[in-house]
Order: C-alpha cells, then sequence, then structure tokens
C-alpha cells in the first residue's frame, strides 16, 4: 500500500510541476503584449519623464539617475540610444546587445542576470537587483520543495483513508482465501472501493453457500448411496437358492466394486473440498506397509522404519492404491521400499509390467485415464489420482519412473511434517 | 428363547430384509423408523440389542446411542456408511459395542450381532478385552479367541501377543521385544522370539504362511496389524 501512496503522490507532484512550467512558459510567450509589458511600457515612459532630456549635460543626467536609484540598492546604468553609457549608479553592466530591440533580460560574465530597459526616446536603462539577495533559481527550488511537502502532507490523509479501506478488502480476501468462508468485510462510503468491498461480500456469500452445499452434499451422499447398495445385497442374500452361486458371487463382485467406485469418489471430492486433514498423527510407515503388502500375494517389503505425520486411514489408502495398481497394470512380483529422506519419507513401488511409455507417465495420474493398449475392464479409474491428491496432502508428491530391466515404479515422495 | 433385536433404520425396505433375514436367523425382530420412537420403545419394553442407522430422519444415531448409554448398557451395533464423518469417530467415544459400514455382508451382521449378544451374557469385562477384527485378547482372562473360539497359546506367547497388539500399528525390533518381555517368567526352553511368533501365527492366523495379523517386516521386525478383517 506504500506503492500506491507514493504513486499518488508522485502523480500529483508532477502534475503540479508540470502546470507550473505551462504557466511559465505561457507568461514568457505574452509578456510583451500582456498587462506585464504593459507595466513595462509604463515604467519605460516614468522613467523618461524622470530623467533630463537625452541631450542633457552628463552631469544632469546623472544626478537625476542617481535620485531616481536612490533606496533601490540596485546597480543602474544609463546608455544613449546609440549604446554609449551615459550615467550610472552602483557597478557597472554591460551595454544592451544589438539583438536587443525592445528590452528584457540580459547577463553579463558573471552571469548575473540584469533587466534591460528600452526608454521610448531610445535611450537604454539597465538595472540588476542587489547582490545579496538570493539567487532566483535558489528561491525556485525551495518553492518547489514547499509545494511537494504541501502536496505530501495534503494527499497523505486522502492516500491513506484510500489505501486503508484497500488493505481491510485485501485482508477480506485473504481470509477467504485461507478457508475462512465467513469472511465479509465492511462496505464505507458510496465510491468504487464500496462498491468493490460488496461485490466481494455478494461474491463470498455464493461461495460459503457452494460450498455449504457441497460439505451437505458429501455429508449424505456416502449413506444415500449405500444404503439402496445394501438393499441389493441384502437381496441377493435373501434369494439364497434361486440364483446360481457363480451369478450371484459375481453379483457381490459388483456390488464390492461400485461400493469401492463410491468411496473413492466421495474421497476425491473430499480431499477437493475439505482444507485440512482430519485426523494427524505419527504414523510408522513401515508398518503401514507390511500389513498393506500381507493382502497382497506377490508383494515383498523392504526397507527403514520411517514415522511420518499425516491421516493413518489416507496414507494406508496411498498405499493400497498403489499396490492395487501394480496388481492390475503391471505384473509380479511387486515391490515396495520405504527409505528415509532428508525430506521425510519415500516409498517406492515397483512392478516387473510392460511399464507405462513416457508420454503417459504423468497422464496416468488424470482421473479416470485409460492408455491406449491398456485391456484391463476394472479400475483404471481414480486409484491414481487419489494417490496424487494424498500426497499432496501431505506435503508431497508421486511420479512415474521406468524400471530398469523392464516395469514400472511409482515413487511418492513425503514430508515427516507436512 | 429368542433374543429380541430393535432396528432402528429410516429405510422401510431394508429394515423390512434386515428382519426376514435375522429372523430366519432365529432373532425376533422389531423394526422403528426413527431415533425417538427408538428410545421411546427401548422405555417401554425390553430388548437385547439395538442395531441402528446412523443417518435417522430425526436425530442422529450418536445421540440415540448417548441417550441411551445415560441409563443402560443395552449391546449396541450401529450401522454406518463409510467415508461418513461419523465414520471417523466411530470405534472412538460412539458408545456402541461394534459398528458396521454399509454396505455390509449379512453374513457378518449376523455374526457380530451374535457377538455382541455373547459378550454380553458373557458378563461387563467389555473394557479388559481387546478387538482387533475377529480377533479378541482378553486380559482378564489371559485368553486369545478368534470368532469367539479360543487359541491356545503358552502364557509367554499370550505375552508376546500382548506386548504386540499394545503397539498395534509399529514395527517392532526384536530388542524392543525382548526388552518389554523382560517382566515375563522365562519358559523352559528359552527359544528365539522368531519361534514364539510363528508359533504364535499357528494359533491365530487363518493361513499361517500367509500371516494378516502378525507381520514380518523384513530386516525390521515385527508389527501388529493395526486393520484386521
Amino acid at each position: 500500500m506504500r506503492r500506491l501512496y507514493l504513486r499518488i503522490y508522485f502523480a500529483v507532484l508532477a502534475s503540479v510541476i508540470t502546470l507550473a512550467l505551462a504557466a511559465g512558459f505561457l507568461w514568457r510567450q505574452t509578456s510583451d503584449r500582456g498587462p506585464a509589458g504593459r507595466a513595462f511600457e509604463v515604467a519605460s515612459t516614468l522613467a523618461q519623464n524622470a530623467l533630463p532630456p537625452p541631450g542633457a549635460p552628463r552631469a544632469e543626467q546623472q544626478a537625476a539617475l542617481e535620485r531616481l536609484a536612490a533606496n533601490l540598492q540596485a546597480d543602474v546604468t544609463l546608455y544613449s540610444a546609440e549604446r554609449l553609457p551615459l550615467a550610472r549608479v552602483g557597478r557597472p553592466l554591460p551595454q544592451p546587445g544589438a539583438d536587443l530591440e525592445t528590452g528584457g533580460w540580459v547577463r553579463d560574465l558573471s552571469g548575473r542576470p540584469a533587466w534591460a530597459l528600452r526608454l521610448p526616446d531610445g535611450r537604454w536603462l539597465m538595472a540588476r537587483t542587489p547582490r545579496n539577495r538570493p539567487h532566483p533559481a535558489l528561491g525556485l527550488f525551495i518553492t518547489l520543495g514547499l509545494l511537494a511537502l504541501a502536496v505530501a502532507i495534503g494527499a497523505y490523509p486522502v492516500v491513506r483513508r484510500l489505501t486503508r479501506r484497500l488493505e481491510n478488502l485485501q485482508r477480506g480476501v485473504e481470509s477467504l482465501g485461507a478457508g475462512e468462508l465467513a469472511a465479509r468485510v465492511k462496505v464505507e462510503g458510496r465510491d468504487e472501493v464500496a462498491q468493490l468491498a460488496e461485490s466481494f461480500n455478494k461474491a463470498a456469500a455464493r461461495i460459503e453457500a457452494l460450498m455449504g452445499a457441497h460439505k451437505s452434499l458429501l455429508a449424505n451422499a456416502s449413506h444415500e448411496l449405500r444404503t439402496p447398495l445394501t438393499r441389493i445385497r441384502m437381496a441377493i442374500e435373501l434369494m439364497k437358492d434361486h440364483v446360481p452361486p457363480a451369478r450371484r458371487q459375481a453379483l457381490e463382485q459388483d456390488i464390492a466394486e461400485l461400493d469401492a467406485l463410491i468411496d473413492e469418489i466421495l474421497l476425491a471430492s473430499r480431499l477437493d473440498a475439505v482444507e485440512q486433514l482430519d485426523a494427524v498423527e505419527e504414523v510408522d510407515l513401515l508398518a503401514l506397509a507390511a500389513e498393506e503388502c500381507a493382502r497382497y500375494e506377490e508383494a515383498e517389503l523392504d526397507g527403514q522404519p520411517v514415522n511420518v505425520r499425516g491421516d493413518p486411514r489416507l496414507l494406508r489408502r496411498l498405499l493400497r492404491n498403489l499396490l492395487d495398481n501394480a496388481r492390475r497394470h503391471g505384473a509380479p512380483p511387486i515391490e515396495l521400499r520405504i527409505a528415509r529422506t532428508a525430506a521425510g519419507a519415500e516409498i517406492r513401488v515397483c512392478d516387473h509390467g510392460a511399464g507405462v511409455p513416457p508420454g503417459e507417465r504423468e497422464r496416468v495420474f488424470e482421473p479416470f485415464r485409460r492408455f491406449p493398449g491398456s485391456t484391463g475392464a476394472t479400475g483404471a479409474g481414480l486409484g491414481l489420482a487419489l494417490v496424487r491428491a494424498i500426497a499432496r496432502r501431505h506435503g508431497g508428491e508421486v511420479r512415474c519412473e521406468e524400471r530398469s530391466g523392464g516395469g514400472s515404479c511409482f515413487v511418492v515422495t513425503l514430508a515427516s511434517r507436512p | 428363547m429368542a433374543e429380541r433385536i430393535l432396528l432402528v433404520e429410516d429405510d422401510a425396505r431394508l429394515a423390512a430384509m434386515v428382519a426376514e433375514y435375522l429372523g430366519d436367523a432365529g432373532l425376533r425382530v422389531t423394526i422403528v423408523p426413527g431415533g425417538e420412537q427408538g428410545l421411546a420403545r427401548l422405555a417401554r419394553e425390553p430388548f437385547d440389542a439395538v442395531v441402528l442407522d446412523l443417518m435417522l430422519p430425526d436425530i442422529d444415531g450418536l445421540e440415540v446411542c448417548r441417550r441411551l448409554r445415560a441409563g443402560s448398557d443395552l449391546p449396541v451395533l450401529m450401522l454406518t456408511a463409510r467415508g461418513d464423518a461419523a465414520d471417523r469417530i466411530v470405534g472412538l467415544e460412539l458408545g456402541a459395542d461394534d459398528y458396521l459400514p454399509k454396505p455390509f455382508e449379512p453374513r457378518e451382521l449376523l455374526a457380530r450381532l451374535r457377538a455382541i449378544l455373547r459378550r454380553r451374557s458373557a458378563g461387563a469385562q467389555s473394557g479388559e478385552v481387546l478387538r482387533y477384527g475377529r480377533l479378541e485378547i482378553d486380559r482378564a482372562a489371559r485368553a486369545v479367541r478368534v470368532d469367539g473360539r479360543p487359541a491356545e497359546l503358552t502364557a509367554y506367547q499370550y505375552a508376546l501377543l500382548l506386548t504386540l497388539a499394545e503397539h498395534a500399528g509399529r514395527v517392532m525390533t526384536r530388542d524392543a521385544l525382548m526388552d518389554l518381555m523382560k517382566g515375563e517368567p522365562l519358559e523352559a526352553f528359552d527359544r528365539s522370539i522368531d519361534v514364539h511368533v510363528s508359533r504364535i501365527r499357528a494359533a491365530i492366523e487363518d493361513d499361517p504362511k500367509k500371516p494378516r495379523r502378525v507381520l514380518t517386516v523384513r530386516g525390521a521386525g515385527y508389527v501388529f496389524a493395526k486393520a484386521q478383517d
């Protein structure tokens, strides 16, 4: 917000200076005919009236000039129409240059400006303000400095008020972004900032309503979807011997598959919707891996004990999905390695299957992705997408690599303290 | 005498099927569709167990359980849906004796229901029994059961299994196990931990060659599985 203040300040200052320069320029352009030019005409006529005529003796002209400049403490020199000195008071001033027609500023060698005034009868009166007056440029700088200060002081409260309201708005947006959906900002005044605040509040209310709807959908979906599944399962049981055992087993398998898919979809949307992990505790990754490996025929576990902080249910799901994926799309034996790393832990699940083509190694993590050539009818679903979502929730990542000697490896890195 | 079961379930068709199934198995089932009605019914009539759906139209199953527990230790089996918010706190302080996620295997419902009925008749020492799926470790009786059937273990093997179970989900090195077992009286043969573990497996695993309860972690030690069927 400081930068906004500085920008407004400099903009105001620049426009004030531009205005001053433009005014000065116009002044110069019009000074011949403007009121100031008239003032010089009057001054030269007055000077001529006060001075003796051009033909008067020099002493008389000198006396008249001294009288004229008595209290001015200025250097004054009188030149004839032929630009020859007639009389002077104080230090000598240079004669007006040949290019000078009517009058104006002239400079001598010292650089100090003097004013040349042409009298109606053709004589020249040169005048210079006393030496002890400050340099005019210094005055200009002081004026500009004071102006800058005045602008700064004048702009500060205006800008500060604006930036304070923007800061307020920024805090609101940030707390909304941090997941505090009830965050609203105070609407003050009726300007654009107030409108922005109002729009923000409306957007926040919409987001809150949507998230609320999403959460309540998630809370109820599992129950609503699984009750009918339970009914089907129960009905199969009650049919008893009317169904051939093979068909009955297939039906049970279908229900289990549908149940697993519901589980994955709900978990995926929960991971999307909910900011924090539900339960975080110290998890012995090697022990968890041992439990999951025991569920598979040809899975070998190797590694060292590592503890990570995380949700044990999600980490179990991550391991199970990786092993499932290796079993379904790879070929045994499946190797699972747990290793301790500087950042936390690394999980490596390798199979001896056909491997994943290089172009597909990133895309296997997309939901419901099937890559060309995959024949399996089951489970190319959300498994790996969930692995990625869970790894990221634990401050980690997952990637697919080629296994030297054939097959693929899925490598998950986890932070020990996400 | 048939045991009386109160089934609190708002899905009428499912409730009817469950009642039929349990009825075939010799249980007397009464159905109520809501939590308040369930509590009212429990106050009036004697039941042997309650099967309670977690999501009810009026008050949720947790609340029913809490209010029921205020004045009774009637066994409660809770039906949940996996992934429910409540599913996460189930097991912690639900107050239910057991829970079963939908969609459940009907046979499993019956088995669990029988198990909680049996436990109830066995007396109120439930705080002393550790349960891991179908495995029970009864600390009061220093006995181990699978599916309610006792498993034959020596005192040392029992102590080893209990030590492993108390550290479920942690890899225990042989040294750590030896340390924790120091207080246990040694048996005639000072066998290695490995031998004892294989004896324990023979007693409690469905397939001792493919252990699912006491697992070996090569190069590290043993782990007692936290999640068991």
